[in-house]
């Protein structure tokens, strides 16, 4: 009987190690290939929104719709320096809508009135086609709907607002539910650093 | 009157001719005018003027990767006191504080995102693909929970799993699944596993990750997700009040290797036998039906602790009644 138990204790004893050994072999290959964190990023470059040439189209609002996270991870960034600053911004109007008394498209674009837009620098109250105008985002309102980012880029405007994954918001999903029905399958995962920079955002590609 | 104030005056007939011109333009019947950009390039601060300086764009980070390490050693740490709390303490109060805890931060706060039993997909796609690796977190992550269950069973299921935690607080009145069923339904999770695995080692393209897809809490998680995700999630909850924690026993992929794990711990859950005493209300007690013939099956423990406190003999219902025995009120 104790012999039995004792054999049967070695044997535990034995497997025990084995598993533990497998285990710790394992994680060190894992860890060996270990390669820091990838994240989910847009790459404007084939999202139908921001890339060049593809206009006249609906703007395309899956991240809004697909994406698990609550009013989506995906928001229209502003790239403050390449903004034109126009009097009538193509992405903060609604530029098919009537002229009000101000000589201003009566409506917005944006859906959600996530767009701030306030003079900037030597406004010039008696010439306001010549003043310059900064836009900016709420990103507790923007749901990355990107309609303003279909209008923002040549013909209309200077392409200076993309869609962008925002990481605050992001949970990085294995399988990225957005990336899962993205028709042009726009998102791609990089390393953290790059995914970050906005250079990875080329137009054209 | 000169030539000079002549040409002043008509050059102001001609500007009010234009202001009336373009207000009568502003007021007729409104109508979108054809838009031209205004613009070729983005104008420059020192071309803006007035002092104006280019906002940054805002760029927020992923998690800080201490914080990410920071919820391993979290991890590694609650399931010692989950250990402890259950084989040292037998204090299943306590231990239902610990699952409450641990809900509220690996479940709500964290958003169910990263969890061992997710994480074991990567790790399978990372020992295929070798263009595929995980942080050292995410192989951390995996590997804690099986190393503690080789010596102490299943605690990373007691109370730490956020998934666990949640059908943990429902439990309202179980059945005791007829045993042949429990057994049965159980391989449930090793198909599970297999089909986990044959999704998760297909090339990049066909790749998919079934287990976070499928997850039925983290709906709840997040306080998002599609109509379906969320009702099986419910289904699910209002399943587990009347079965004890069915997607752990029936379906759990991450269970189904704890399982195999705990098959060679070293200590565990156990009812000592009582040639006294054996009364069988432990048995009674578990609603996951862990208890056969008096003794604990470890590989099928949840770590809940509810044998323990339902034993006239032992954690709180032992001390309330040493205490009885203290103040000289019982008979003895």
């Amino acid at each position: 009987m104790s012999e039995d138990l004792s054999r049967r204790d070695l044997f535990s004893k034995v497997a025990r190690g084995t598993v533990l050994a497998t285990l710790a072999g394992g994680a060190g290959f894992l860890v060996k290939k270990a390669n820091g964190q990838v994240v989910w990023q847009v790459n404007a470059a084939r999202c139908i929104n921001s890339r060049l040439g593809e206009v006249g189209v609906e703007a395309c609002n899956l991240c809004t719709t697909e994406c698990v996270v609550a009013l989506s991870a995906v928001r229209a960034v502003n790239e403050y320096s390449k903004c034109g600053r126009c009097n009538i911004c193509p992405a903060y109007f609604n530029i098919t809508s009537a002229v009000n008394e101000e000589g201003q498209p009566s409506e917005k674009l944006c859906p959600r009135d996530a767009i701030a837009r306030k003079p900037i620098g030597k406004a010039d109250p008696e010439d306001p086609a010549n003043n310059f105008y900064e836009y900016i985002i709420d990103e507790e309102k923007c749901d990355g709907c990107g309609k303003c980012v279909m209008q923002c880029k040549d013909p209309l405007g200077l392409g200076s607002i993309t869609l962008r994954v925002r990481y605050d918001k992001c949970v990085n999903c294995n399988s990225c539910a957005i990336s899962r029905s993205c028709p042009r399958d726009a998102l791609m995962q990089l390393p953290v650093e790059q995914a970050l920079l906005s250079s990875v955002l080329k137009r054209t590609g | 009157m000169s030539a000079y104030s002549q040409m002043r005056h008509g050059a102001g007939v001609a500007l009010a001719l234009l202001v009336l011109a373009l207000c009568a333009v502003r007021n007729a019947p409104a109508q979108a005018i054809p838009y031209e950009r205004p613009v070729e390039t983005a104008p420059q601060a020192d071309a803006i003027g007035g002092g104006y300086q280019t906002p940054a764009v805002q760029k927020p980070r992923p998690r800080d990767y201490w914080l990410q390490v920071l919820d391993v050693m979290a991890l590694a740490a609650l399931m010692g006191i989950s250990v402890w709390l259950v084989l040292k303490r037998r204090s299943r109060k306590w231990l239902v504080a610990l699952a409450i805890g641990c809900l509220g931060y690996f479940g709500f706060y964290r958003e169910g995102c990263i969890c061992p039993i997710g994480s074991l997909q990567n790790v399978v796609v990372a020992i295929v693909d070798p263009k595929y690796s995980i942080p050292i977190v995410v192989t951390a992550t995996f590997v804690l929970p099986l190393v503690v269950a080789l010596f102490f069973g299943r605690a990373f299921c007691g109370g730490v799993c956020a998934l666990g935690a949640i059908q943990e607080l429902v439990v309202l009145k179980p059945v005791q699944v007829p045993r042949r069923l429990d057994r049965a339904l159980g391989w449930l999770k090793y198909v599970y596993l297999a089909i986990v695995i044959l999704f998760a080692v297909r090339p990049a393209l066909g790749r998919d990750f079934l287990i976070c897809r499928f997850d039925p809490f983290v709906g709840f998680f997040r306080r998002t997700g599609t109509p379906n995700m969320l009702l099986l999630g419910g289904a699910f909850l209002v399943l587990g009040m009347f079965v004890g924690r069915p997607y752990c026993r029936y379906l759990c992929p991450y269970g189904g290797l704890l399982a195999w794990c705990t098959r060679l711990a070293r200590r565990g859950v156990t009812i000592t036998p009582d040639k006294e005493l054996d009364c069988g209300l432990c048995a009674g007690a578990c609603p996951y039906g862990a208890i056969e013939e008096m003794r604990a099956v470890g590989r099928n423990c949840l770590y809940c602790a509810r044998c323990y406190s339902s034993c006239p003999n032992d954690g709180e219902l032992a001390r309330a009644k040493a205490l009885v025995q203290l103040s000289g009120a019982a008979p003895s």
